[in-house]
């Protein structure tokens, strides 16, 4: 937890070090989402699967500073709130921030662009078990193939340290986004993706005279850590779920000027594993660069 | 003699020299509808006639992270200055045939003046920035003029004589080319029509959305 903390302190310091006096901006942008998600709980199956809306709101602010004439450093620190109506326990307020060194190889539109940086964040939760600390090392490239044709590549390996050691532990995560500009203002996007860490909450346990038992005694001995949650009002039972999940999905997004686009989203998971599970996500989002 | 009347009567002999004409030319898409930022020249068929740069340069903005103007023509031997009045760096490159060059990131007045000294269209972009596109286009002959919202473009002072007319676009699609006759002191016009490619530039809205799963 410490060595954690520390690593979040240095990246917000670097993160407020680099915006100095010949660095461009602040550029400011806030986006707004609803998202549905059919299985919020991860829940391989039965009872144990839940779904809800939830409402995000956030802001961030960044600054550019010129490392040499294709290098750009990026500063910059982020906010966002997320409302759960249907599970109070998984409201969260969240600050961060992110250092990422960006580097475009050649010259014009067509030219890749590689990022590496990193990114790091404290979330409280209304449950106070999932409320933690974040640090990720992020990477990528992208590549635009025409005006209108665009793909990215994108990577993240981070680390969760929560109040609950069930929600703590760390993660990877690969994907891949193909976006096509239709004419001035329809974007399509195409998504796929795997990761591997997820956190699994299951409809397992009872409580008896002695404490909360599980239904599934051999949840018990699953890979990682298990914990009874309060979140869901129910007797869960979470565990750390180690197995690959893969994802893919599609979206459109109508640009709104300038400055504005809206999307709408959809993303399908599986995971494999002892708690595959299946989720279906839907979201709408807008974004406003100021 | 005061100078101003020494003016004036310069002015008045070169004009009686030349009786000058102009041709209006009215570009017009496929639908019918005006098309701006077109470039109409003319070229002597009789003579060569000799361009004679501005003293000073041409200046081509960029503002809200834009450049402004969108097409510059411009003759050969023209000097461009790229003032840049925004609060964000930006770093103006071409790679076209007629005119390669990048100034690398700046802000506010670049030092930089790049001379335009072959003809043809130049493409400039931004590095950091991928939407911002604007053209230059580079002209061996004086007599031209960029159409404005309404499609039309005047080209003046032009002495009589056979000229061949173009039309330049961005997006044009083929060659545009007709044999005008400018009579003296007269004016003619010249309706032209021209197919032009979807305009296709790189989206500058910000991406939404992204699922963040965890």
């Amino acid at each position: 937890m410490a060595s954690r903390g520390s690593f979040l302190t240095a990246l917000a310091a670097l993160a407020l070090a680099s915006p100095r006096a010949s660095a461009d901006g602040p550029f400011v942008s806030i986006s707004e989402s609803v998202t549905w998600q059919d299985n919020i709980t991860n829940a391989p199956s039965g009872d144990g699967i839940k779904s809800a809306f939830g409402l995000e709101s956030g802001a961030d602010v960044t600054w550019l500073r010129s490392l040499d004439f294709s290098t750009l450093l990026t500063a910059g620190v982020a906010a966002d709130a997320h409302v759960c109506p249907s599970y109070g326990g998984l409201e969260s307020f969240s600050v961060g921030s992110t250092a990422e060194v960006r580097r475009k190889l050649g010259l014009g539109p067509l030219a890749p662009v590689a990022y590496a940086g990193l990114t790091g964040s404290a979330t409280g939760y209304v449950d106070p078990e999932r409320s933690n600390i974040e640090g990720d090392f992020i990477f990528g490239v992208s590549q635009r193939l025409r005006d209108d044709l665009q793909v990215a590549l994108d990577g993240r390996l981070g680390s969760y340290d929560a109040r609950d050691i069930v929600f703590s532990g760390n993660f990877a995560s690969l994907g891949a986004t193909l976006n096509w500009d239709v004419n001035e203002t329809w974007r399509l996007k195409l998504m796929g993706g795997w990761r591997t860490g997820d956190t699994v909450a299951n409809y397992a346990a009872v409580k008896s005279p002695y404490g909360w038992v599980a239904v599934d005694p051999e949840a018990q001995y699953l890979p990682g850590a298990w914990h009874y949650v309060r979140t869901f009002d129910e007797p869960f039972v979470a565990w750390r779920e180690s197995s690959r999940t893969w994802s893919y999905g599609a979206g459109i997004s109508p640009a709104l000027g300038r400055h504005t686009s809206l999307a709408l989203q959809f993303a399908h998971f599986t995971s494999e594993g002892y708690g595959r599970y299946v989720d279906n996500v839907v979201s709408v989002s807008l974004r406003h660069h100021f | 003699m005061h100078r101003s009347a020494a003016l004036i009567l310069l002015a008045t002999a070169a004009l009686g020299a030349h009786a000058a004409g102009t041709v209006r030319v009215v570009t017009k898409d496929a639908a019918g509808k005006p098309v701006a930022d077109a470039v109409a020249y003319v070229i002597s068929l009789d003579a060569p006639v000799a361009v004679h740069p501005p003293e000073e340069p041409v200046a081509i903005t960029q503002r809200d992270q834009e450049f402004d103007p969108y097409v510059t023509p411009i003759v050969v031997g023209t000097r461009v200055v790229f003032p840049n009045r925004d609060n964000v760096q930006h770093h103006v490159y071409s790679v076209s045939p007629a005119k390669k060059f990048e100034i690398p990131l700046y802000i506010g007045e670049s030092t930089a003046t790049i001379v335009f000294d072959r003809p043809g269209p130049v493409t400039l972009g931004c590095n950091i920035h991928d939407w911002m596109v604007a053209y230059v286009f580079v002209l061996d002959t004086p007599y031209f003029a960029k159409t404005g919202a309404d499609g039309t473009a005047d080209i003046s002072n032009l002495p009589p004589g056979r000229y061949r007319l173009e039309v330049w676009h961005p997006r044009l699609a083929g060659k545009v080319g007709l044999e005008v006759t400018v009579v003296e002191a007269g004016d003619t016009t010249q309706v032209v029509s021209v197919t032009l490619r979807p305009d296709r530039r790189i989206r500058r809205a910000p991406d939404a959305g992204g699922v963040d799963y965890k």
